[in-house]
């Protein structure tokens, strides 16, 4: 007997029927199905015991309470203690992962040339620690670094002397000042906004500008001389003419404002003539108050003291420590490169991405990001009392990364103590003021708190708010007319306020995937003069400026003055811009 | 039995700076990815998702508002729930929250033609985060696949979460304070409310609110709030942006 | 004639391999890494589940104890057995988590409250998990090979089955996440 062809083919006939007839196809399909719902190419979030952490957000000087939400010990979402955070804090968690993160730096071949450039500075030449974010402990400890070297200096941009207190104004007038954006501390604004009326000077509808109760669309780069005009140093029509208002609009903003009406002026960093203009309004002490930081042991006085870059000598600086882990202002890499010394200057910079000054530098040394950082954050420019608050470390930093303010108290010999825990026992000395402390919502005498108690507070994502200095005579500086400002060559070229960066990946979601805020590579114009540039919306362009060209993305926004350019990056703005269509 | 919930939100645009918080701390919330390097404005992923519109006229007459528009909760003829042919959309009659299940989901997108809000959203990449970023997903959520639609389901993964905390306790009511979603824990500005709309205690249905596209009566649970007409007029257009490819700033 | 035989012949092949091999074939199985008796901890070390399978200060269940719980007792060898004796030496003394396959732990998309069940609704243990906690030797893990779930878990259509029948919610976003 042999089998057939037949056979076989009646044999898996049978085996068919008779399979439908059991649950292994029906299984495969649904075990499928399973499968594509689980399988291996969607990530896991792992599990484990959720519980809260506090700390505080050392992205920005506002330094925002933040209750972090974490699995074990990593944080999976931040949230603000009083109030929201803005969309960088919110992400401040993912910065560890950035792909644009260093992790590996050469740490000891640096400190090697940096000895070794101390060591052979001609006469005359110094080394320098530029620090984008004074105020704060790692401040003190470079200023204390730079005074035991003898030719050390200690250079940070120049922080107002004074703070103002919003709950006390009935009018604000913003001359540009991101008020509702990213000045003070959001918290404290929003909670506060209904107590105040707000008009708003900016050559641009910003989004400040969109929810103020008045705008004016002022000239760009005339804030200076309407504060002057509203301080009665120029006439109305010399105001006007310079702004670009009618004199009735200005007449009606100063009468609206006048003295002894709780006005407060503002402007992106109460430049001197702002804080003339509020004295004269009658606001100096009550709606500004002198800035007040949180006290420091004594022995930190023989500090170095702070220079301004613009008070350093061209062609002085040997070797030049730059501190970017804490973001602060932005200086323009020109006004910085002509203080270098001539011939091979040594440029170290400290910073989590490369995306800052690295490119100009010749090491590039990594440090922890927050929330890794551990940092203070001096008090904010709306916060009246001084304040003491500690960005506790939510993750620990990865190996390979180095605290600038480490490095450098070594090239000095400054012991490797910990300079927080000294400030926190000095205050704590002081006996004034109360331990605030967010998981309990309590608020308690720093006399009834023992000393190491303040320190696992302060730790715990405490903070300590001492008492606003009482004002004593002040003296407002004068501020100066300055000569109209030429009719200017081209574009004027606008940065948005000033923004932690490199950003969370996910703001994807805010430039990519939606143009709700304007993408570090856009500029934004009005439809005229993109038109007269002859580019579209959408169209790759290049932007150029005396610093530099910068390959962009044109949008075009009728809220966008005519003849004003509006940059997302710092380094872009410029008096005189041209857009190119690529 | 459970009292019957009706949640909902209150939307006060005047007080929206369009700082984009909300957006990323859902996106965080949710385990949404960043986007894919071809994704852009019209097939990204945003649950909830800021419009700038304006009052059409030119500078310095030009007046600008932000307006989050996330899933409205349509409480009428849900208009992706009528037209799923997996019912994979259901309207969960004790709570009012529109659910959407991945897992069901075959990837027709009728549902997002559907819906007239723009506000359902489809996974046209593989989820994928930068390599550790990972380690940050929310445990409560879970991530989608490809070829899914998803959207906002007013942070499901917290109301879990309090029910969970309530039932710990033995009870089997919710503390309002502790279902709070994440758009609304986020806002700085305390513009976005939330609550059960059945409670006439919070105030969410203020006689001066709106609903979007109200013409098409839905009954949405998302109220909205201006002070300004224009505002207003423009949330009753079609699509809440007057010219598409205009940027805004920040 | 032998035409149908040939015919019934494949069929009764496909249907003993589809009933009698499928079911086994389609799982993968392994022991668990310690052999452990729940009657043995039932007698002597606690009375109830919850001593050992506890829930959190926030209420979140924290499933199969960790080492921690075990070297409570297991520091040193309490008893005689080779089980034993093997636990504290491979995983005790070299402080190592056992690496338990849980019988019935959820996929990623389900969302199971073990305080809602147990606290709320008062089901007992035995309802889902069988009458592991008072057997004598953990039974293998066995896991489909294709979609990664364990045999032993409850599926969708059990929790449905349990919540129509009580009356609960079974809207999808109640269970699913």
């Amino acid at each position: 007997m042999t089998t057939t062809r037949r056979d076989i083919f009646k044999f898996a006939g049978g085996s068919a029927l008779g399979a439908l007839l059991t649950p292994a196809p029906w299984r495969l399909i649904t075990d499928t199905a399973l499968w594509s719902e689980n399988w291996p190419g969607i990530p896991r979030p792992a599990r484990g015991e959720i519980r809260a952490k506090f700390t505080h957000c050392s992205l920005c000087p506002a330094g925002c309470a933040v209750r972090a939400r974490c699995v074990g010990e990593q944080p999976v979402s931040l949230a603000g203690v009083r109030g929201g955070l803005c969309p960088f804090g919110v992400t401040g968690h993912q910065l560890p992962y950035h792909p644009a993160r260093l992790r590996q730096g050469p740490v000891s071949e640096a400190m090697a040339a940096v000895a070794d450039a101390i060591a052979k500075c001609g006469p005359g030449e110094r080394v320098a620690v530029l620090d984008l974010r004074p105020g704060r402990t790692a401040s003190w400890t470079a200023r204390r670094a730079m005074a035991v070297l003898k030719n050390g200096w200690y250079i940070a941009p120049v922080q107002s002397p004074v703070a103002v207190d919003l709950t006390k104004a009935r009018t604000v007038l913003s001359l540009s000042a991101p008020l509702l954006e990213r000045w003070g501390t959001p918290a404290n604004v929003f909670a506060v906004r209904d107590g105040f009326r707000l008009i708003q000077a900016d050559p641009v509808e910003s989004r400040t500008a969109a929810l103020a109760d008045l705008w004016l669309p002022i000239r760009p780069g005339s804030e200076e001389a309407l504060a002057l005009g509203l301080a009665g140093q120029l006439t109305s029509a010399e105001t006007a003419a310079m702004t670009g208002l009618s004199e009735h609009q200005i007449e009606s903003v100063g009468q609206t404002i006048g003295f002894g009406r709780l006005s407060l002026v503002i402007d992106r960093a109460m430049s001197p003539a702002v804080v003339a203009l509020n004295v004269k309004l009658g606001g100096w002490g009550r709606t500004i108050v002198p800035r007040a930081e949180a006290p420091v042991p004594p022995e930190w006085k023989k500090a170095a003291p702070v220079t301004d870059l613009a008070a350093v000598p061209d062609r002085s600086i040997r070797v030049l420590l730059i501190d970017e882990s804490a973001p602060g202002e932005y200086l323009p890499w020109d006004a910085i490169e002509k203080k270098l010394a001539a011939g091979n200057p040594l440029v170290v910079v400290f910073a989590w991405s490369a995306n800052g000054y690295g490119r100009y530098a010749k090491y590039v040394l990594p440090t922890p990001v927050y929330p890794e950082a551990t940092d203070d954050i001096p008090p904010a420019i709306d916060s009246p009392a001084p304040c003491f608050r500690i960005a506790a470390p939510l993750l620990a930093a990865p190996a390979g990364v180095v605290t600038p303010s480490e490095f450098i108290a070594s090239l000095a010999g400054l012991p490797p103590a910990d300079a927080l825990r000294e400030r926190a026992r000095a205050i704590h000395q002081g006996g004034r003021g109360t331990l605030v402390t967010y998981a309990d919502a309590k608020s308690v005498p720093v006399k009834e708190v023992k000393p190491d108690d303040f320190w696992k507070a302060l730790n715990a994502g405490g903070c300590w708010v001492g008492q606003a200095l009482p004002p004593a005579n002040f003296r407002a500086p004068v501020g100066q007319a300055l000569p109209p400002a030429n009719p200017s060559q081209g574009l004027v070229v606008l940065a948005t306020p000033p923004a932690p960066s490199p950003a969370s990946p996910l703001f994807t979601k805010l430039y990519q995937e939606s143009d709700l805020l304007l993408a570090p590579n856009c500029i934004a114009l009005h439809p005229q003069d993109a038109a007269r540039c002859g580019v579209s919306a959408g169209n790759r362009a290049t932007l150029e400026t005396p610093n530099g060209k910068w390959s962009v993305r044109i949008l075009t926004d009728s809220s966008v003055r005519p003849g004003v350019v509006l940059a997302a990056r710092p380094e872009m703005a410029s008096a005189s811009g041209k857009v190119v269509r690529v | 039995m459970n009292a019957q919930k009706k949640y909902g939100m209150s939307i006060d645009v005047d007080r929206c700076t369009g700082c984009g918080s909300c957006m990323v701390a859902c996106a965080v919330e949710n385990n949404i990815p960043p986007a894919h390097a071809g994704a852009n404005d019209r097939n990204g992923l945003t649950w909830i998702r800021v419009y700038k519109v304006d009052n059409g006229e030119d500078y310095p007459g030009k007046r600008s508002a932000f307006i989050p528009v996330l899933c409205q909760q349509c409480g009428e003829h849900t208009p992706c729930a009528s037209v799923c042919p997996q019912q994979a959309v259901d309207v969960d009659p004790r709570t009012g929250i529109v659910g959407q299940m991945p897992e069901r989901c075959l990837g027709c997108r009728y549902c997002m033609a559907a819906c007239p809000y723009h506000a359902r959203y489809f996974n046209w990449w593989d989820p994928r985060w930068p390599a550790g970023m990972e380690k940050t997903l929310n445990p409560d959520v879970a991530p989608r696949m490809r070829g899914v639609v998803e959207k906002c389901n007013f942070c499901h993964g917290r109301w879990h979460a309090a029910k969970q905390k309530a039932a710990a306790a033995g009870k089997s009511e919710i503390e309002p304070g502790d279902y709070v979603p994440a758009c609304v824990e986020a806002c700085p500005t305390g513009a976005i409310r939330f609550g059960d709309l059945n409670d006439p205690s919070n105030d969410l249905r203020h006689p001066d609110s709106f609903r979007l596209l109200k013409k098409l009566g839905t009954d949405p649970k998302i109220y909205y709030r201006s002070k300004r007409d224009w505002v207003r007029n423009v949330a009753q257009a079609s699509r809440p942006v007057s010219s598409q490819k205009e940027a805004s700033h920040g | 004639m032998r035409g149908k035989i040939i015919f019934l012949a494949g069929l009764a092949a496909a249907l003993g391999a589809g009933w009698a091999g499928f079911p086994y074939a389609i799982y993968t199985s392994r022991p668990q890494p310690v052999d452990f008796s729940h009657k043995v901890h039932a007698d002597k070390a606690g009375a109830k589940c919850e001593d050992c399978h506890a829930f959190r200060d926030d209420g979140t269940f924290a499933g199969i104890p960790t080492l921690d719980k075990c070297a409570g007792c297991h520091a040193a060898a309490m008893g005689t057995t080779a089980a034993e004796e093997n636990f504290i030496d491979q995983y005790v003394t070299p402080q190592r988590e056992p690496p338990w396959a849980s019988y019935a732990r959820q996929p990623e998309n389900v969302f199971f409250s073990h305080a809602a069940h147990v606290k709320l609704g008062n089901v007992k243990c035995e309802s889902c998990h069988g009458a592991l906690g008072a057997s004598d030797k953990l039974p293998r893990y066995r896991q489909d090979r294709i979609s990664g779930y364990s045999r032993l878990g409850m599926s969708m259509t059990d929790c449905i089955a349990c919540h129509r029948q009580q009356a609960r919610a079974d809207s999808c976003l109640d269970c699913h996440k």
